[in-house]
């Protein structure tokens, strides 16, 4: 079977720096796959090349079988994939419902629509009610973003990267910052996700990590070390040695 | 209980609906003109808002489509008057051709700097809109066919059916008119579904690209209309003096309508208009007593700006 996503020898410089060094991997379909390394191992930058915020120096992108190396972002989102942030990135003027709503709409098509007002149009706002009670934020509906809890606002960033409809979630930390409680309660909702939506996963939190994951691919200096499930990843001397060993 | 806002503007309608009337009581027809002036003006600082308070683009070179609206009445009175247009195209003083004409021109050339502008972001957009203004300012100093420096007078206001040109009033209510219709389309727009990209673009373009935007066309379009909206202000603002000149397109003139904005409160179309009702009355009565009103409006802003984050608007809130 084909892989969902198909990464061939990426490249990127930033001058003399090499943050992605001939890295190779893939992603199956409905599989949650980790990437893990440590920090400055160009997980962030893997992202933003797969995502598109940024162009790769060499190699390809595939993804549902098709070369998606040149396409821009919202030619990627169309085609199935969509990315969250490290840092929580949410629209904090607009109420949690309106976050999820606009991004329906931009799902929808072209929004030069110029005089119904969108906060009435249920074409929007029921499938957005409908996702907000999916990921626990039902009745938070009208708290308007910058008043959520970090973690509930999170949780909104996931709503809002499955509202765009997509097979394929690029989640860059999604349990930075959060707290126990709160990182049990996001490794629950994206334990949901399995077999629905297949997740390329960068984390630090190494419990969600090995909870979650499927199969981990360690990053170190831009490149992949080492490719496996879980276990194996765990039990590899050289990740030991180049990742896990120095964090205990 | 019925709400502040609602009291206040209440209040402020039924005060510009009695103007002349309130104005010839205290014997002080120059009110009339006033009024005009801030209507005239904050018909640009609305459609400014549009851009800054509502996507994020400060753009710095509005002057430019207020002038080329200006200009545009300008230009077809003198050939009107005179000879044709390269000897060919009649001139035109009559409201409904020459007003929809200024609007177009304004929006056309918005649509030209706005794509070439939009190509950047934060501080080199705000420099390549003002440098794109200069230009147009440059433009029309040398322009001396039409005066350059020195502007262009003309004798008479756009003609509108069953109104006469002189009557200071009915100039006064038509600007009144066109104002509460921008106001009331703008409000319509920002609360659409194009409204919303817009507002989703101030509060995160790097968010409304991961979902899948292509937010370029969305500030292209906004600009565009701001650009038209512009150019109607600044056609009346010709028709007010029956004159135009290059300082309507002077950097100065930008700046003064960045300033309505931010001091009236940004991101709400109320605001600019109180920002411009601020301005102008602040000005004429400072004149009076200096030339350098600018010494007393400065102090003002920056106090404003540091303990009214939302503007006079949000202060009155």
């Amino acid at each position: 079977m084909t892989p969902l996503l198909e990464v061939r020898s990426l490249i990127r410089r930033f001058g003399g720096l090499i943050a992605t060094n001939n890295l190779s991997f893939e992603v199956a379909t409905g599989e949650i796959h980790a990437l893990i390394g440590p920090n400055g191992a160009g997980k962030s930058t893997a992202i933003a090349l797969i995502s598109g915020e940024q162009r790769p120096d060499g190699g390809t992108i595939r993804f549902n079988g098709a070369d998606i190396t040149a396409l821009p972002i919202a030619a990627r989102v169309t085609a199935g994939m969509t990315r969250s942030f490290q840092i929580t990135s949410v629209l904090p003027d607009f109420t949690a419902l309106e976050n999820v709503a606009l991004v329906f709409q931009v799902r929808a098509g072209h929004s030069f629509r110029f005089w119904r007002p969108a906060a009435t149009d249920r074409a929007l706002i029921d499938p957005a009610h409908a996702m907000l009670a999916r990921m626990g934020l039902a009745d938070r509906a009208h708290i308007p973003a910058r008043d959520l809890a970090h973690g509930e606002q999170r949780q909104l960033e996931l709503a809002m990267a499955l509202a765009t409809g997509a097979r394929l979630l690029l989640l860059d930390e999604p349990m930075a910052g959060l707290g126990t409680t709160e990182s049990q309660a996001m490794t629950a909702l994206l334990a949901n996700l399995k077999g629905h939506t297949t997740i390329l996963l960068v984390e630090h939190d190494m419990d969600a990590v090995f909870a979650l994951a499927d199969r981990v691919t360690v990053l170190v200096y831009g490149q992949a070390i080492a490719s496996g499930p879980p276990d194996e990843i765990r039990a590899n001397p050289a990740v030991l040695e180049a990742y896990l060993g120095e964090e205990g | 209980m019925v709400n502040r806002r609602t009291v206040l503007s209440a209040a402020g309608l039924l005060l510009a609906l009695l103007l002349p009337p309130l104005a010839t009581a205290l014997g002080k027809p120059d009110l009339v003109t006033l009024g005009t002036q801030i209507a005239i003006y904050a018909i640009a600082a609305a459609s400014l808002d549009l851009l800054i308070g509502y996507t994020g683009l400060s753009s710095f070179g509005h002057a430019a489509f207020f002038g080329l609206g200006g200009y545009t009445v300008g230009i077809l009175a003198f050939h009107a008057a005179g000879e044709p247009i390269f000897g060919l195209l009649p001139g035109a003083t009559e409201a409904w051709i020459v007003w929809p004409l200024a609007i177009l021109t304004a929006a056309t050339a918005a649509l030209a700097i706005g794509a070439l502008s939009l190509r950047t972001e934060g501080v080199s957009f705000i420099m390549i809109t003002l440098a794109f203004a200069e230009m147009f300012f440059f433009l029309f100093v040398s322009l001396k066919t039409y005066g350059g420096d020195d502007g262009l007078g003309f004798r008479r206001r756009s003609g509108l059916p069953g109104i006469a040109p002189r009557d200071d009033v009915a100039f006064y209510y038509i600007c009144l008119a066109a104002l509460a219709a921008v106001l009331f389309l703008f409000s319509r727009l920002v609360r659409s579904r194009f409204g919303q990209v817009l507002q989703g673009i101030r509060q995160n373009p790097r968010r409304m690209a991961a979902i899948g935007l292509s937010t370029y066309r969305y500030k292209l379009a906004a600009f565009t209309i701001a650009g038209a909206g512009a150019g109607l202000s600044g056609a009346l603002h010709a028709n007010l003096l029956r004159f135009v000149s290059p300082d309507m397109l002077h950097w100065t003139m930008s700046g003064d309508f960045m300033i309505m904005v931010v001091l009236g409160g940004a991101g709400s179309l109320v605001g600019p208009v109180i920002g411009a009702a601020a301005m102008v009355l602040l000005q004429s009565w400072l004149a009076q007593w200096t030339e350098h009103w600018m010494i007393v409006m400065g102090p003002i802003l920056v106090l404003v700006v540091l303990f009214a984050r939302r503007g006079i608007l949000g202060w009155l809130r």
